[in-house]
C-alpha cells in the first residue's frame, strides 16, 4: 500500500475512500497539472492528456481527431461522472467495463509514463492491461499517443438500459487506410479487451481499399461478425470422449451480442 | 356534507395561489428538498454523540456457536457493544408476523442479518469494533429455492409455511374449450429509498429513550421498540424526521432498534447512518414469486375458469406476507369476471432476504401473470388482446373469486377502452432522426433496422388500506388560532402528499389559508403505517371531520346571533357570509381571539378475514388502473425502450391534480423498473453488487414517456372525499404492460420479470427484414 495515492477526476478512487474500503495515507489531486487536461500533436499521433476528461473527449473538435475515443466519452456515464472522469483514470482503474479501454486497444495505443526525476518510459497500453508490465512506485500516466488515422471509427456498447450504464459489451473498431489494416477490440467481456486478430486479417484482406470500401458484401459483415464473437467467446474443448458442451444460455447470448455489434460497428465503419 | 363544503366556489383572486381540494397546490416540503435544505435523517447531530455500526452475517444460514465481543470492547473510544443477551424478550406486537429478532441468537437466517452493534466516538472506530467481534459460525446450506422450502428442515421455530390459502370458487369440475397454461417468475425488486436508513437515540432522564427515525409507521416502531426494550411504550418516543420518501416501509427494525439499545446502555445520544450495501440487505424487498396457471375459456374469449398456484418466496421472515399472499390469491385472475377459480397460494421461509411491504405488493406478481395469459388465449383464439380483455372485464356488481361483491366503482371497460383508443406514438422512421432514442439509448448500438415495436396492455386491481379485519382507524386534531389553523396527526408524509392534503382540507372546510401540519411523533394519537391510500382516506377522513368541528365551534355563535342554521354560513377567504350575502363578518372578527380545537376519528368499515377456502369480504375499496405499453425492441441484443405509456386510471376524486399526475407517474416508472431492470440477485442466498451501479433503476433516459389519458373520477362513496389510493395500481399494471408490449414486439412468451436481454431476442431470421420498425401490435 503506497504512502499516497494519486487522484484525478476521482468517480472511482474516491466511492471506494467514501465507503470506507480504502484509507489512503494521502492523495495528491492532479487536478491542477494543466499539461496534462488538453493534447497536442507529434509525428501523426495525438498526444492525449491522461487528466482529459470523457466531457472534453465527448466534444465534437475531438470527435474530428478520434471518433471511437470521443464515442466512448460520451457513453461513459452520466453527465456527472463525465464531467469528472478522465482518460487516465480509466486506464488506471482497468475495471473491464471502462468504456476507452477497448477504443485504445483497438488505436493500439501507447502509455508515456513519467517516473521519479524526471524519468520517463513508453508501455503500450495492452501490456500494462493485460499485467504484463505494472506501474511503479511514484509512477504517473502522462499520456496516451494514439495514431491520427483519418478515417472511420466506431464504438459501441451494449448496455442493460437506455439510460447511462455499464457495459455488457463493447466493439471499437478503426480502419487504418495507411496499412490497410481494420483494427477491432471487444470490452467488457473479459478482464481486458480482446483482440479478434485472425478475423480481423480476413476482413481487411476482403476490403477494396483503394475503391469503395462499402462494396463489401453484406455476408462478409456477417460473417465478420461471427468471427469476432467465437474467437471472444469460443465453445468449450470437446471432452477427451468428444462430446461437445455447450455454453449456457446467458454466454450465448452474450456471444450474439458481440457478433452483432461488431457486424454494425463494421458495417458503420465502412459505410 | 363533503359535497357541500367543497363546491364553495374558491374566488379567483385569492393571491393568485392555488388553495382547497382539487386545486395543485404545491408540496410544502418540495422546495427544500428540491434546493438541498430539507433536513433529513442522516443530518441529525446531538451534543456528546456516539456512532453506531451493525455486525450483519456474512453467511445466509448458519448456526452461531459463539460471539466474543471482547476485542471490540476493549478498544479504545468503544463505548458500548449489544447482541441478542441485551435484547428483552416476550411476545413481539404488531400488525405483522413478528418473527425477526433484533440480533441473531444461535441461527442466522439470511445474509446480512444483524448479531452485534457497537457505539463508539468515531464512525471509523465503530465499524472496526464491529469488525473485531469475532463470531463462529457452523455453516449450513440455505434453502435458497421457495419449491424446496416445503420439504426442507424448519428454518424457524414457526415451520417454513407462513400461510396457505387454497381458494375455491364455483365449480372446481368447469373446463373451456380453449386453455392455455403458463408458467412465470417475478424478481426480487429493492425499494431503493432515497436516501438509505439513518436515526438518532437520545436517551431520556426518565430512563425511556427518543429515537428520531424516518419512520412510516412510528407508533408500530414505537411498540416493537419498547418491547425490545423492555419499556412502557410511554417511555419509548419515535420522533420521525426527514423521510426523504418512502415506497415500502422505512426502517427495518435491524436498524433503528440497536440504535435505542444503544443510547439506553451508554447514556449518550447515539447515530447511525446506513451504508447504501445495508439499506440493501436490511430493509424488506418485494417477494419473488413463481406462478403456474390455467385459464379456461370459451370459443369467444370468455373466461369460464382460472387455475393458479402462487409462490411467494418471503424470505427469512415473515413480515407483512401474510398480507400480500391475501392480496396475490383475491386478484390472481384480475379485474375480470371469472365464474370459477381455483387459486392455491403459498409463503413460505427461505434464507434469502426477508420480504415485505413494497407498494402494489401480491398484486404486481399476479398481474404480471394474469395479463401473459391473457395475451396468449388471445393468440390462441385469434382475437386482439384488446378486444379479449374487453370481453372479460370486471365491473360494479360483479363478484370478485373471494366472494365479495364489487360495491365500489370499477370503470374498467372504461379505462381500457381509454388506453386502446389514445393515438399510437409516432414511429423512429417518421420522425426527424436526431430525435431517435432507441433501444441502448444516445451512445448506445441501437440500428433502425432491428428495432421492431409493440404495442401491449395490463389492466391493474389493488385493494385499499389493511383488508382482512385490520382495524384502520386514524385520530387528528385541527387547532385554529389567531387565524393560523394547524394539523396535528401522526400521520406521516411519504411523498403520498398527506400534508398537502391536509392543508387543501382545512382551506376548504375553515376558508383559511394559512395552514401548518405539526411535526409527527408518538406523543400523538396513532395514525398507522401510510401505505395503500391509507392516510388519504382515514387520515384525510380525520382531518375533515376535526376542521367540521371546529368551523360548527365557530360558526355556532354567529348562526345564533343571525337567527340562521350554521349550514347556511359559508366561509371563503376569511370572510363569513350567510347563504344570500345580506350578513358577513370576517373569520377573524368571528373568531374573538379564542382558540379552537377538535379531534377526531375516521375509521372505515369492517372488514373480514378471508375463510379456508379463501372466502371473504376482505377489502374496503378497490381501484385499478390500465396502462397500453409501446415499446421498441433491439431484437438482435434483446435491449429494451419503453417508448411510452398510456395510463388511465380509477381515482375516485382528484384532490391535487399536480400530486396525482406526480405521484402516476412515480408508480408507473418504479413498474418500468421492475419490467427491465430491477432485480436484487442473491445467488446461494448472498445478496450480490448491493449498490445502485449493479442494481439499475430506472434514470431519465428509460423512463418513458407518460401520457395520462384519463383519470375516471366516479367517486367511491364510502371513502372520504370520493378518492381512491392513487400510488400503487400504476406500478402493478405497468410491468405487466411492459411484457405484454415486449411479447408483441417479439413473438417471445416472455415469462419472467424483469425481463432479460436473452428473453427479448428472435434468433430466427425474420421474414421481412425490410419492414424495419413497423408497428407489429
Amino acid at each position: 500500500m503506497p504512502a499516497a495515492v494519486p487522484v484525478a477526476g476521482g468517480t472511482d478512487l474516491m466511492a471506494q475512500v467514501n465507503a470506507g474500503q480504502l484509507r489512503p495515507a494521502a492523495l495528491v489531486g492532479l487536478g491542477r497539472i494543466s499539461e496534462i487536461r488538453g493534447w497536442q500533436y507529434q509525428d501523426g499521433h495525438a498526444l492525449l492528456g491522461a487528466g482529459l476528461t470523457h466531457a472534453r473527449m465527448g466534444r465534437p473538435d475531438f470527435a474530428a481527431l478520434i471518433p471511437a475515443l470521443a464515442a466512448s466519452a460520451r457513453a461513459a456515464g452520466p453527465p456527472q461522472i463525465r464531467n469528472a472522469g478522465t482518460l487516465g483514470g480509466n486506464i488506471a482503474s482497468a475495471a473491464p467495463t471502462n468504456d476507452a479501454l477497448p477504443v485504445l486497444a483497438a488505436l493500439e495505443a501507447t502509455l508515456i509514463i513519467a517516473g521519479p526525476q524526471g524519468a520517463r518510459r513508453e508501455v503500450p497500453v495492452s501490456h500494462l492491461l493485460a499485467g504484463m508490465e505494472m506501474l511503479r512506485p511514484g509512477e504517473l500516466i502522462g499520456f496516451v499517443r494514439v495514431p491520427l488515422l483519418h478515417a472511420p471509427q466506431v464504438f459501441l456498447k451494449a448496455t442493460g438500459r437506455t439510460g447511462p450504464g455499464r457495459a455488457t459489451a463493447s466493439v471499437a473498431l478503426v480502419l487504418d487506410p495507411a496499412r490497410r489494416g481494420v483494427r477491432c477490440a471487444v470490452g467488457a467481456i473479459a478482464p481486458m479487451p480482446l483482440r479478434p486478430l485472425e478475423a480481423e486479417q480476413w476482413v481487411a484482406s476482403l476490403i477494396d481499399w483503394d475503391g469503395e470500401r462499402s462494396a463489401l458484401v453484406p455476408e462478409a459483415v456477417q460473417a465478420f461478425g461471427e468471427y469476432v464473437a467465437a474467437a471472444c467467446i469460443p465453445d468449450p474443448a470437446p471432452a477427451p470422449d468428444g462430446t461437445q458442451e455447450t455454453l449456457p444460455a446467458a454466454v450465448l447470448h452474450l456471444r450474439r451480442t458481440v457478433a452483432a455489434l461488431a457486424r454494425r460497428a463494421l458495417g458503420r465503419a465502412l459505410s | 356534507m363533503t359535497n357541500e363544503t367543497t363546491e364553495v366556489p374558491v374566488a379567483p383572486e385569492a393571491e393568485g395561489l392555488p388553495h382547497g381540494l382539487g386545486t395543485t397546490l404545491p408540496s410544502a416540503e418540495a422546495r427544500a428538498k428540491t434546493e438541498g435544505t430539507f433536513p433529513y435523517a442522516s443530518d441529525l447531530w446531538a451534543e456528546g454523540l456516539l456512532w453506531a455500526a451493525i455486525l450483519r452475517s456474512p453467511h445466509a444460514h448458519a448456526r452461531v456457536v459463539s460471539i466474543d465481543t471482547t476485542h471490540a470492547r476493549e478498544m479504545p473510544g468503544v463505548h458500548a457493544v449489544v447482541t441478542h443477551e441485551d435484547v428483552a424478550g416476550g411476545p413481539l406486537p404488531g400488525h405483522r408476523t413478528a418473527d425477526r429478532p433484533v440480533f441473531a441468537s444461535e441461527v442466522v437466517r439470511h445474509h446480512g442479518e444483524a448479531l452485534a452493534a457497537v457505539a463508539a466516538d468515531h464512525p471509523d472506530t465503530a465499524r472496526m469494533a464491529a469488525a473485531a467481534i469475532i463470531v463462529e459460525y457452523e455453516v449450513l446450506d440455505p434453502v435458497t429455492d421457495p419449491e424446496q422450502s416445503f420439504a426442507a428442515e424448519p428454518l424457524h421455530p414457526d415451520g417454513n409455511l407462513v400461510r396457505h390459502i387454497p381458494l375455491r370458487h364455483g365449480d372446481a369440475e368447469a373446463t373451456g374449450e380453449v386453455i392455455v397454461e403458463g408458467q412465470y417468475r417475478i424478481g426480487r425488486q429493492d425499494p431503493a429509498p432515497i436516501g438509505a436508513e439513518a436515526g438518532l437515540a437520545v436517551p431520556r432522564p426518565d430512563g425511556g429513550v427518543e429515537l428520531y427515525i424516518a419512520s412510516t409507521d412510528p407508533h408500530g416502531d414505537r411498540d416493537l421498540a419498547a418491547s425490545r426494550y423492555g419499556l412502557e411504550p410511554e417511555r419509548v418516543k419515535v420522533v420521525v424526521t426527514g423521510v426523504a420518501g418512502a415506497t415500502a416501509d422505512r426502517e427495518d427494525p435491524s436498524f433503528h432498534l440497536p440504535l435505542g439499545l444503544l443510547a439506553l446502555k451508554t447514556g449518550c445520544p447515539v447515530k447511525l447512518t446506513a451504508t447504501r450495501e445495508e439499506s440493501f440487505l436490511g430493509h424488506p424487498h418485494r417477494h419473488p414469486t413463481l406462478l403456474r396457471y390455467r385459464h379456461h375459456a370459451d370459443a369467444d374469449g370468455r373466461l369460464v375458469k382460472v387455475e393458479a398456484q402462487i409462490l411467494l418466496d418471503a424470505g427469512a421472515y415473515a413480515d407483512t406476507s401474510s398480507d400480500a399472499l391475501a392480496a396475490a390469491v383475491a386478484f390472481a385472475c384480475g379485474p375480470y369476471v371469472v365464474p370459477h377459480a381455483l387459486i392455491e397460494g403459498w409463503a413460505v421461509r427461505t434464507n434469502n432476504p426477508p420480504s415485505g411491504h413494497v407498494r402494489g405488493e401480491g398484486a404486481l406478481q399476479v398481474c404480471a401473470a394474469y395479463e401473459a395469459q391473457m395475451d396468449k388465449l388471445a393468440k390462441k383464439l385469434g382475437i386482439d388482446p384488446a378486444e379479449l380483455r374487453m370481453r372479460n372485464v370486471l365491473a360494479t356488481g360483479d363478484v370478485l373469486p373471494t366472494g365479495q361483491t364489487v360495491t365500489c366503482p370499477a370503470p374498467v371497460a372504461e379505462l381500457l377502452s381509454a388506453v386502446r383508443d389514445f393515438p399510437l406514438p409516432a414511429l423512429p422512421k417518421d420522425t426527424p432522426e436526431e430525435d431517435w432514442l432507441l433501444p441502448g439509448g444516445p451512445e448506445g448500438a441501437g440500428e433502425p433496422g432491428a428495432v421492431r415495436r409493440g404495442v401491449g396492455y395490463g389492466i391493474g386491481m389493488v385493494h385499499m388500506l389493511g383488508a382482512e379485519g385490520a382495524d384502520e382507524v386514524s385520530t387528528a386534531t385541527v387547532k385554529v388560532l389567531d387565524g393560523v389553523a394547524t394539523v396535528i396527526c401522526a400521520a406521516v408524509e411519504t411523498g403520498q402528499g398527506f400534508t398537502t392534503l391536509a392543508r387543501q382540507i382545512v382551506q376548504d372546510t375553515l376558508g383559511i389559508d394559512e395552514v401548518h401540519v405539526a411535526p409527527v411523533d408518538t406523543d400523538q394519537p396513532p395514525a398507522g403505517p401510510g401505505c395503500r391510500g391509507r392516510h388519504t382516506w382515514v387520515s384525510g377522513g380525520a382531518v375533515e371531520r376535526a376542521a367540521k368541528m371546529v368551523r360548527t365551534q365557530l360558526l355556532q355563535p354567529l348562526a345564533h346571533k343571525f337567527g340562521m342554521s350554521t349550514e347556511l354560513l359559508q366561509i371563503a377567504d376569511g370572510k363569513i357570509t350567510s347563504y344570500d350575502g345580506v350578513l358577513s363578518t370576517t373569520v377573524e372578527e368571528a373568531m374573538e381571539g379564542k382558540e379552537l380545537w377538535a379531534t377526531a376519528q375516521c375509521r372505515p368499515h369492517p372488514t373480514e378475514p378471508l375463510d379456508a377456502t379463501g372466502q371473504g369480504d376482505a377489502f374496503v375499496g378497490l381501484a385499478f388502473c390500465a396502462i397500453r405499453a409501446v415499446v421498441d425492441v433491439d431484437i438482435e441484443i434483446g435491449s429494451v425502450r419503453v417508448v411510452e405509456l398510456a395510463v388511465a386510471q380509477d381515482v375516485g376524486r382528484v384532490l391535487n391534480p399536480g400530486q396525482l399526475a406526480a405521484r402516476i407517474e412515480a408508480g408507473v416508472t418504479q413498474g418500468v423498473g421492475a419490467a427491465l431492470t430491477e432485480n436484487l440477485r442473491t445467488p446461494k442466498g448472498v445478496v450480490r453488487r448491493p449498490d445502485l451501479t449493479g442494481y439499475a433503476l430506472p434514470t431519465s433516459l428509460d423512463a418513458p414517456d407518460i401520457r395520462i389519458v384519463k383519470l375516471v373520477e366516479e367517486r367511491d362513496v364510502v371513502a372520504p372525499f370520493g378518492a381512491k389510493a392513487a400510488s400503487a395500481v400504476p406500478v402493478v399494471a405497468s410491468p405487466a404492460a411492459v411484457a405484454s408490449a415486449v411479447r408483441a414486439a417479439t413473438g417471445r412468451p416472455v415469462n419472467r420479470l424483469p425481463i432479460r436481454p436473452q428473453a427479448a431476442v428472435v434468433t430466427e431470421p425474420l421474414p421481412v427484414p425490410a419492414a424495419a420498425a413497423e408497428a407489429t401490435g
